[in-house]
């Protein structure tokens, strides 16, 4: 792509690719309520180009939050998997990252990121909404930067 | 009602059971393991047409399960709860799918967590852990901290 289109063009298709982030969730506990305000009115998610898609065949941006079992962290490998490139992961909540309060369970996985590529991490337990909002504000900066994920 | 149901059970069952009381609405049977389906074959003949729920609680000092079957009556509104004590080494029990169908998937969860064996379940295969080697994760001497601590930060 790099030979072939003068800078300014890449620079603005990078602009474009991180101006219509489209999300798909995998969520097992609480912070996909921290989520929710994005998606409604009140943090309104949609003017900054980001949506929930239903297929992660259309979305760029997977977003993993509450505790992965064992069993589940082979379906958020799978989905990881069925996304197109450029695609980027972005954990949530101290749960997926560390195991959280159950870090001595015999079912929950400890890291994520030993199982999916993670770029953004938003800690918190749950993350508060500002968390969140912070964390897709990040991944759009990168995303302008030049970006690929993994 | 529940005075009739406990006479009964007691008359009915004289050698099987070994206690009977009411509590706070709810009558606790403790059976023998040799009784146990003819005295829950017999309570679902007296109206206890919902099994609510097949518990297991592993006692490691007695080296012992006991089972617990909580049974509902919709018509009576009366709560029945059927204990049963099983040898922990040879821990098999017989199957009550053939009375309440619903008795499968409690028993399959607890064949998995405890590794208790339901001769007569149709399909016992593993409900929620994949590629699980250790032994039932539920059952008193299985130390969670350990393993994880050797299978997640290889530690010894």
């Amino acid at each position: 792509m790099e030979k072939l289109r003068p800078k300014a063009m890449i620079k603005s298709i990078h602009e474009a690719r991180a101006w219509s982030l489209w999300v798909v969730n995998y969520f097992n506990s609480c912070g996909f309520i921290e989520l929710f305000p994005w998606l409604g009115s009140g943090y309104d998610m949609e003017r900054f180009g980001i949506r929930v898609v239903g297929s992660p065949r259309h979305a760029d941006v997977l977003i993993v939050a509450g505790y992965i079992t064992q069993k589940a962290v082979k379906r958020v490998r799978r989905i990881y998997d069925q996304m197109p490139s450029p695609k980027y992961a972005m954990a949530l909540g101290s749960c997926c990252m560390t195991g959280g309060m159950y870090w001595d369970s015999y079912s929950t996985v400890k890291r994520i990121d030993e199982y999916v590529p993670v770029d953004v991490w938003v800690l918190g337990c749950p993350p508060r909404p500002e968390n969140v909002g912070h964390g897709l504000m990040m991944l759009m900066k990168k995303i302008k930067g030049g970006f690929q994920g993994h | 009602m529940s005075e009739e149901i406990i006479s009964s059970l007691k008359s009915e069952f004289a050698d099987s059971i070994l206690k009977v009381f009411l509590e706070d609405k709810k009558i606790l049977v403790t059976v023998k393991k040799e009784g146990f389906y003819d005295v829950l074959s017999s309570l679902k003949g007296m109206g206890f047409d919902h099994l609510s729920d097949v518990t297991c609680i592993d006692y490691i000092k007695e080296q012992e399960f006991e089972i617990f079957y909580h049974l509902w009556a919709h018509k009576k509104k009366l709560r029945v709860s059927v204990k049963v004590r099983i040898p922990r080494d040879s821990s098999s029990i017989r199957s009550v799918t053939d009375l309440w169908t619903g008795a499968q998937i409690h028993e399959r969860e607890n064949h998995e967590m405890f590794g208790v064996n339901f001769p007569g379940n149709p399909d016992l295969s593993p409900l929620f852990l994949e590629d699980w080697e250790e032994i039932p994760p539920l059952r008193k001497d299985f130390d969670t901290r350990k393993f994880v601590r050797r299978k997640y930060y290889g530690e010894e």
